[in-house]
Formats: structure tokens, sequence, C-alpha cells
């Protein structure tokens, strides 16, 4: 059976995640990069979320801020997966053992998940929702805000414990 | 550089031992619960300098002019300037004198007086209803805009590692 814990204990121990921890410069240039990646997809997603609760941007069309911003949060969340997979490979133990870290992770499947239902379910209608906004899109964008608000906190909470 | 070097020490002291920044620095979890609003503000900032300066530039949200998004984003980027200086100024005091000596905090500053200041002029104008759109003037404000507030974060960032 695969065993987790005896799989983070042999990455943590191989060359590069070793390297990754003891060298200097990796770590914050890693994080760095991490947190600018993060500026980018939490920037523009927080957006689209906020025009789908009727908060901010109201005077442009739905379709316009979800299409036009969707490039970025893509772009900005795949700097944040490679360098966010950099950053565990570099203290796997640690993040393993971190009850910040893994709540970050279960936050983080439940805003893809959230990600995936607005896909699948919700948006086929997009086109009628500058007349009257579902009320599926609003709970999308309400669950968006705060998983990702709890990915941000929870995040920077692993560095603390 | 570092404000250590401009300011009197005892400013930096009294800053971190009388109240309030004695409260801040002693008061467990404040720094890390502050921090944490101050990176969610810094979130909500990024976003709204982000769509408004790729704009001007011809990237991102082209479909709306740059008048109309920087109408929209406008209040969201003082509420975010607003948040972090909010919860930076008590960050700030619960470790004074640690940042007198910081030459990464020095640099932030430097950034953050600029970025403030193109905010309110060049940048300003270029995003006015009766700019020219795709002026030179306005590429020039957005790239200026993003250098001086990318040089905040990262100078930002910086603190904790220098």
């Amino acid at each position: 059976m695969f065993h987790l814990l005896s799989f983070v204990q042999w990455l943590n121990d191989t060359r590069i995640s070793v390297y990754l921890r003891e060298s200097d410069w990796p770590f914050p240039i890693i994080e760095t990069i991490h947190i600018l990646g993060l500026g980018f997809s939490v920037g523009t997603v927080m957006w689209v979320d906020l025009r789908l609760l009727g908060l901010a941007m109201r005077e442009a069309p739905v379709t316009d801020v979800i299409e036009q911003l969707e490039p970025w949060a893509i772009g900005g969340f795949a700097v944040m997966f490679v360098s966010g997979s950099l950053l565990i490979l570099s203290e796997p133990l640690k993040c393993y053992n971190t009850v910040a870290f893994r709540i970050k992770v279960v936050l983080l499947i439940l805003a893809a998940l959230n990600v995936l239902y607005f896909h699948k379910k919700v948006m086929h209608n997009v086109d009628e929702w500058d007349q009257n906004m579902p009320w599926r899109a609003k709970l999308v964008g309400v669950l968006s805000l705060v998983l990702w608000l709890g990915v941000v906190i929870a995040g920077r909470w692993t560095a603390y414990f | 550089m570092t404000f250590g070097r401009i300011l009197p020490s005892w400013f930096f002291w009294q800053c971190e031992n009388t109240l309030p920044g004695s409260w801040f620095k002693h008061a467990q979890w404040f720094f890390a619960i502050d921090e944490t609003f101050h990176i969610m503000a810094l979130g909500m900032l990024i976003g709204t300098l982000l769509i408004v300066d790729l704009r001007l530039l011809g990237f991102g949200m082209r479909r709306q002019s740059v008048p109309e998004l920087a109408k929209y984003l406008g209040p969201w980027t003082l509420l975010g300037v607003a948040s972090m200086i909010i919860t930076g100024v008590p960050l700030f005091m619960s470790e004074a004198v640690k940042l007198s000596r910081s030459t990464p905090f020095f640099y932030k500053m430097i950034f953050l007086t600029c970025a403030v200041t193109l905010h309110f002029t060049l940048h300003r104008k270029a995003t006015a209803s009766s700019a020219r759109q795709g002026s030179g003037m306005g590429k020039l404000a957005a790239c200026l805009s993003l250098i001086c507030w990318l040089g905040v974060a990262l100078a930002g960032r910086a603190i904790a590692f220098l």
C-alpha cells in the first residue's frame, strides 16, 4: 500500500530537497515568485468574484470580465503551482507535519472543485447574467473569495508553525 | 541606506516601547494576524493596479476603456492602499528598532512614496476620461506604476530575509 509518510520522508532526503533547504538563496527567490504569482491569480480571480456578486465593475458585462481576466488568473495559478511545488520540495516533512499546510491543501482542493462546478454546471447561460444573476453564480463567487482567502491565510501561517 | 542613519534612535525606541507600539510588540499572535490582513490587502491592491496598468499597456480587459476601468477600480485601489497603511503601521511599530537598521525597509518606503505620488499625478492624468487612448504617456505611467509597486512588494518581502 502507498504510505504517504514514507514517501514524504524519502522526498525529504532527496538531493534536490536537501539542496533547496540548505542553500541561502533558492527559498527566498522561489517564495518571492510564489507571491508574485499570487498577485496575478488571486488579484484577478477576486475581481471576477466581486463582479459575480455585483460589488465591483457592475457596468462591465459579466462575460467581458470573466473572459478577459481568466487567462491572467490561470497564468498566475500556473506560476504559483510550479513555485509552490518547489517550496514543498524544499521542506516536505515540515509541510507534512504542519496543520496550517494540511488545511491549505484541503482548501485548494475545494477551490478547484468550486471552479469545476462553475464551468460545468453554472456557466451555461452566462449570456443572460447581465439581466439576472443566478444565485448559484453568486454562491460560487462567495465560495471562491472565502476559499482563496483561506488559502492565503493558511499559506502564510504555514511559515509560523 | 537605512532610516536609522537619518532619524534619531530614540524615535524608533519610543515607537516600539510606548503604547500602542509596546502592545503590538508583546501581544501574542498580533504580528501574525496583522501580517495576514496586510497580505490580504496586498492581494486586493495588486489586482486593481494590475487590471488598470495592463489595460494602459494594451493587455487584459481590452473591451473596456482605460477611464472606465479606472472609474470602476479607483475606489478599490484607494481602499487597498488605506488598508495596507492601516495594517502596516502597527507592523512597523512592533519592530521599529529592527526596521531602523533594515536596508530593504528603507527602499520599500522610497518605492511606496514614489508609487503613491505617481498614482495621484501622472497615473491619474493617464486614466482620466480626457486622456488620449493608447498614448505614450499612458504606457509610461503604467510601466512606472508596475515597477514602483513591484518594488514595494519585493522590498517588503526582502525585509524578512535580509
